[in-house]
């Protein structure tokens, strides 16, 4: 009985680990810097700091849970906001210049996809040079340059207001974490997603649809960091032709990191928001601290690689 | 003093003895056939004596001295070879870079540059001697058969191998290339290189080999000089014991229930099924036998439409499918289980209830949202109804038995409630109870009027399940035979002696 205890407590440990880490880390930031990181204004702030990432790291998830990555999630990210900001400095209805590049992203990724399951071509071939296309198509459209002139007041409301002293943005994260994980967990889409990641060969013969679902990963992967890069461009009220591109590495940090959380070595959408949460409140912490920004890489980096090598070692 | 003698080998793998008390010995210059039917032992033993398996028991000894083969390079090291296409080819690399593939490359001194001048001129002189043409510049991957099959021996040669082992080397090559592989092992024989020669083509061997090692279930049966044997005695010896099928209770006659499935001279797109017939009938259990490479796999694939097919008819209940796929063939009530537990049927880090219900998930799911409570429901039905071992349906398949293993992917088909199963060896891996348990659910289910298409490479198996048994045979299905009163010996006569007429026709021709 004591040992079977024992093996539980372990266990324990290994699913919730990166979530001590987490607390560990809040923990740390708060002794060593009480008066500006332990205030009720900075969780708001990293709340709002993290939400891009988290939007864009819950696509990444549902790619990855299909065995798959999107390398393109960054440029689709720069290409969402420049795309929406050009669209309402055009003058067209805010909820059109929002809507249509998530759309259009939606169609790019279902493209991405139905190029991986058609020809069989590896999606990190597919997807880098997909990212090299709509880099090349978002500078075509800004000409290089960062566009913040005639943008309408109204693009800036979702990016910069709050309600209720919760930033919109954070409410989207909160909002749309939720989904994914309704999603992911009580719905037969995201069973199957799992079931393909598991064993596509075995899940063919069960009857799934591999092209249609695998399709429809991607294609909600490119709508997210689409959004989280016209998000993005809202909060800062100008679109940079690599505004976005900043957000891939963190995105799959976040992913990454949550595997080793609640479901261990699955991606999952708890973890990845854990995952997104704990870079977040790193680069928030330690700009707090005054640590330089690339230190800041360093340690983030640090972190992945020890979090994916301990949980390596957990499952032995 | 023979090059190679083992004595008394013994191989199991957890309680199942897989070769036992195996003795032989091989002499210099001797072409020694190795004959057993699916399951005898022939690869286990292939393993062992390149080092890829450790033996149990029993020893080997090498021009006298005994040796222990740790690893397959210290089998290399000694002079062991095996011959199997393409396995051990690097498929872009070419045929010179195969050659040379994992051997000192010829090089200068003080310059690491490889000299391929020097490999080339090596290469072209080693043909010359076999008398054997390979295109050395070609990739491997761009080669026939054949051409491999020549490249590995010339890597063979090369490294000065004194014995060579061939498993099937004939099985995808035509007659004339047969005879360039033939005259080549006949010159490496009188070069006094040593063959072990394993293959299911009983007349290949009579052309060959001196003498003749028959194995069966693991033991070695006898070893004979070809004179003294005949193609008959050597099936009977292979087959063993007169074995009459038990099959499913005789009272039953399925003959006047309807077809459910008839398959007319299906063919398919990469021709491992080249013409197959057959029929099952309401409440009937047919067993598909034939020796590995016979395309039974393949061709239930192409029945549930996970494997192209370019020709023939499949009529299921009578209506034809132009185009089956696993979502059609789920829909008419058809299911596969794979012969591949890991690779194709179970997802190894889903739990057992999330692999049961797979199949099904729409039954519980409205507006796309899975109805957990009847999920669970259902998966511990099934749970208890196959008995499947396990302190919960979350448990991971993972860590499952294999029998128990198994037995989820029975639930994983039963939960669709199929008219007809498709199962390809649904008894491999398993302990002898759950094989048990597996044959009285499918003769259950026959019983309730479903339909079974049971394909093993156990024809002891075979005879005690099927109500009738077809056989196939490089693609084809060669014969359909009522299982009452039939005998291994019987099927087996089917299996080789099919292949005589083919390749007595052959040699007319020359």
């Amino acid at each position: 009985m004591e040992e079977r205890g024992k093996l539980n407590g372990l266990r324990l440990l290994r699913m919730y680990g990166t979530v001590i880490a987490a607390v560990l880390i809040v923990l740390g930031f708060s002794v060593l810097s009480p008066s500006s990181f332990a205030t009720l204004d900075n969780a708001v702030n990293i709340s709002r700091q993290i939400s891009f990432l988290v939007i864009i790291a819950l696509g990444a998830t549902l790619v990855m849970a299909v065995g798959e990555f999107d390398l393109s999630v960054g440029a689709m990210a720069s290409f969402g906001g420049v795309f929406s900001a050009k669209l309402a400095v055009q003058g067209l209805p805010l909820g059109a210049a929002f809507l249509i590049p998530v759309g259009v992203a939606f169609i790019i990724g279902l493209i991405n996809g139905w190029i991986v399951t058609q020809f069989r071509v590896l999606s990190f071939i597919t997807t880098m040079a997909m990212g090299t296309i709509l880099g090349g198509f978002t500078f075509w459209f800004t000409g290089g340059t960062t566009i913040f002139e005639h943008i309408p007041v109204g693009f800036r409301y979702v990016g910069q207001t709050e309600w209720v002293g919760i930033p919109i943005l954070s409410f989207l994260m909160i909002m749309l974490t939720l989904i994914f994980w309704f999603v992911m967990v009580h719905t037969a889409f995201g069973r199957q997603l799992y079931a393909l990641g598991g064993n596509e060969a075995a899940s063919r013969i069960a009857g799934i649809k591999v092209g249609t679902n695998k399709n429809l990963a991607f294609a909600i992967c490119a709508a997210l960091a689409a959004l989280a890069g016209i998000l993005m461009a809202s909060r800062l009220g100008s679109a940079h032709p690599t505004g976005g591109n900043g957000l891939f590495l963190p995105a799959y940090a976040a992913a990454f990191l949550g595997m080793t959380s609640f479901k261990e070595g699955v991606p999952n959408i708890w973890g990845t928001f854990v995952g997104a949460a704990i870079i977040g409140i790193l680069a928030n912490g330690l700009t707090i601290l005054e640590v330089p920004t690339f230190m800041q890489d360093v340690i983030t980096g640090v972190i992945v690689i020890s979090a994916v090598i301990l949980q390596k070692i957990g499952r032995r | 003093m023979s090059l190679l003698k083992v004595s008394e080998l013994d191989k199991r793998f957890g309680k199942n003895y897989i070769l036992s008390g195996v003795s032989l010995s091989i002499e210099s210059g001797e072409i020694h056939a190795l004959v057993g039917e699916n399951g005898a032992g022939k690869s286990t033993f292939i393993k062992i004596m390149t080092g890829v398996y450790q033996p149990e028991g029993g020893e080997i000894f090498w021009q006298g001295e005994k040796v222990v083969l740790k690893s397959p390079r210290d089998a290399r090291d000694l002079g062991i070879s095996v011959i199997h296409q393409d396995r051990h080819l690097v498929p872009y690399f070419t045929g010179l870079e195969n050659l040379y593939l994992g051997a000192n490359y010829p090089k200068r001194k003080f310059w690491p540059g490889i000299r391929w001048g020097i490999m080339r001129e090596e290469a072209e002189r080693l043909k010359a001697q076999l008398g054997i043409e390979v295109p050395l510049e070609k990739q491997a991957q761009d080669m026939s058969p054949t051409e491999r099959t020549l490249l590995e021996i010339l890597r063979a040669v090369r490294v000065g191998s004194k014995l060579l082992f061939l498993d099937e080397p004939t099985a995808s090559l035509t007659d004339q290339e047969t005879e360039t592989l033939f005259r080549l092992l006949l010159h490496l024989k009188s070069q006094g290189t040593a063959i072990i020669y394993v293959t299911h083509r009983l007349d290949e061997i009579f052309r060959l080999a001196e003498r003749i090692t028959v194995l069966r279930n693991g033991q070695r049966v006898g070893t004979m000089f070809k004179d003294e044997v005949n193609k008959d005695t050597l099936i009977q010896l292979m087959a063993g014991r007169e074995l009459v099928a038990s099959g499913p209770p005789k009272a039953q006659k399925v003959n006047d229930q309807p077809l459910v499935l008839e398959v007319k001279g299906l063919q398919t797109v990469d021709k491992r099924v080249k013409h197959a017939d057959i029929s099952v009938r309401k409440g009937e259990i047919l067993g598909v036998y034939g020796l590995a490479g016979a395309g039974r796999t393949e061709l239930l694939e192409a029945i549930y439409g996970i494997r192209p097919k370019c020709a023939g008819e499949i009529k299921l209940n009578g209506k034809a499918l132009s185009r089956p796929s696993p979502v059609s063939s789920l829909r008419e009530g058809v299911v596969l289980v794979p012969e591949d537990r890991r690779g194709q049927a179970l997802i190894m880090d889903m739990s057992i209830r999330e692999n049961i219900t797979l199949p099904v998930l729409r039954h519980y799911t409205v507006g796309g949202v899975i109805a957990h409570s009847q999920e669970r429901r259902e998966a511990k039905d099934f749970i208890s109804k196959l008995k499947i071992k396990t302190e919960s349906q979350e448990q991971s398949v993972q860590v499952l038995s294999g029998g128990n293993q198994q037995k989820v992917v029975f639930a994983k088909a039963l939960i669709s409630r199929p008219g007809l199963f498709l199962c390809d060896e649904p008894t491999q891996g398993v302990d002898v109870m759950t094989r048990s348990e597996i044959h009285r659910l499918l003769r259950d289910q026959a019983e309730q009027g479903r339909s079974v298409v049971y394909v093993s490479s156990d024809l002891e198996e075979v005879l005690e399940v099927a109500h009738r048994l077809v056989i196939m045979q490089d693609g084809e299905t060669i014969a359909e035979l009522s299982a009452e009163g039939l005998t291994q010996e019987a099927v087996l006569q089917h299996c080789y002696h099919r292949r005589k007429e083919s390749e007595s026709l052959i040699g007319g021709e020359r």
